[in-house]
């Protein structure tokens, strides 16, 4: 009788050993997995990492592109400081944006220029750009610039160009030399000129002014539209219309 | 130092998950109508984060990605075995470490915090420090 209850008793002790062993292996073996786990954790943050990097782009001074498409999309239409369109249409669509603003620069080139083509160029719409700085420290002497490229009427030009240049906002790209390379390619016919007058208080001045008057409005972000005409009761803020359609259905109501 | 147990750690991770659904929503939420979360503390941080390009992935608002993640997390926490105790870590890995870049821009690229975007990353922190310990602690062992 004892000799068999010491055999079960070794039986059952060995199974003991065997599953505490197997236990272990199966522990070990998760473990190396999360390591490798672990390594492709790190991989996709990196991946992740790389392609936020991309985002940016842009904002060199030297290399400022599609200035012949801007000069196409504003060609024939009058400017006059940052109005673009005939004077006497009936609906004014003020833009507030954010020079530095990557929405801004979305709106400018996705929306804005079948806008342009369709309700500015025939002179139903005329658009006004007004500087709303939010980005940084850059977006407020970049506006300025731009007030002052509309002083020779090219301010337009100037913000359209920008827009197309745009760099990572508020890393410093949006530095004197970017602000006169865009200048330039604008087509600023006096630079001296536009050098002196972008840094004077009355168009750093209007740049706050503006801001404020964004913040009035309640405008909480960039690009914001507001509209006034026959059919609106002073200025009327639209926040962004999300569509070609509804910019242009918003310009219809407004026209009365 | 003893290991909390299993069962506390993931309703830690239920928690912290459930509360990090809420605050990627709201910002996709935000971010979807056009504007920008706004900072419960005042200021422009959120808008500014919000407006930055690094706010978007590959065209994708970033708090998608981290609806994403929260609600794999969820799922990781209410659920028992190795293949949960895995897949938390490694989420909560990717989450933590992309949450330490964000966090990073926002500091010395941005120049700009956004609180929501704080509270996302300290709740990721979180999640990433219970599914790391309740992987080094129980995985291999019994459900």
């Amino acid at each position: 009788m004892s000799g068999r209850r010491d055999r079960e008793a070794r039986r059952e002790e060995g199974l003991q050993e065997e599953q505490r062993a197997g236990a272990a292996e199966r522990r070990q073996r998760m473990v190396k997995l999360a390591s490798a786990g672990a390594f492709l954790a790190l991989v996709v943050v990196a991946v992740l990492i790389v392609v936020s990097s991309g985002n940016s782009g842009g904002g060199d001074s030297g290399n400022i592109v599609e200035a012949k498409e801007v000069d196409q999309l504003l060609a024939g239409i009058p400017q006059k400081g940052m109005v673009l369109g005939d004077p006497s249409a009936k609906v004014t669509v003020l833009e507030f944006g954010d020079l530095q603003c990557p929405f801004c620069k979305g709106y400018s080139e996705e929306v804005l220029p079948q806008v342009i083509e369709s309700r500015v160029r025939g002179g139903e719409a005329k658009l006004d750009f007004r500087n709303y700085t939010i980005i940084g420290p850059q977006s407020k002497p970049a506006g300025a610039a731009a007030i002052a490229a509309g002083e020779q009427g090219r301010g337009w030009n100037f913000v359209e160009l920008f827009y197309r240049n745009q760099g990572t906002e508020d890393s410093g790209y949006a530095d004197d030399e970017f602000l006169t390379a865009i200048a330039k390619a604008a087509g600023v016919p006096n630079i001296s000129k536009w050098n002196r007058a972008r840094q004077s208080q009355a168009a750093i001045g209007r740049v706050e002014a503006t801001s404020a008057e964004a913040q009035e409005l309640g405008f909480s972000g960039t690009p914001s539209f507001a509209l006034e005409g026959p059919g609106t009761k002073g200025v009327e803020a639209i926040e962004t219309p999300e569509s070609v359609d509804a910019l242009e259905s918003a310009i219809e109501n407004a026209g009365g | 130092m003893k290991a909390p147990a299993e069962g506390t750690l993931r309703g830690i991770g239920t928690f912290l998950a459930t509360f990090g659904i809420g605050v990627a929503t709201y910002i996709a939420i935000a971010d979807s109508g056009g504007g920008s979360p706004v900072c419960i503390a005042g200021g422009h941080g959120c808008q500014t984060v919000a407006e930055s390009s690094y706010s978007h992935l590959a065209g994708i608002n970033i708090a998608i990605f981290g609806i994403g993640g929260y609600v794999v997390l969820l799922a990781c926490a209410l659920l028992r075995g190795d293949a949960f105790r895995l897949t938390g870590f490694v989420v909560s890995l990717i989450g933590f470490g992309y949450s330490l870049y964000l966090t990073y821009l926002e500091l010395f690229t941005i120049d700009a915090i956004c609180q929501w975007c704080v509270a996302s990353a300290v709740l990721m922190t979180l999640l990433f420090v219970s599914n790391a310990v309740r992987m080094l602690a129980y995985v291999g062992t019994e459900p």
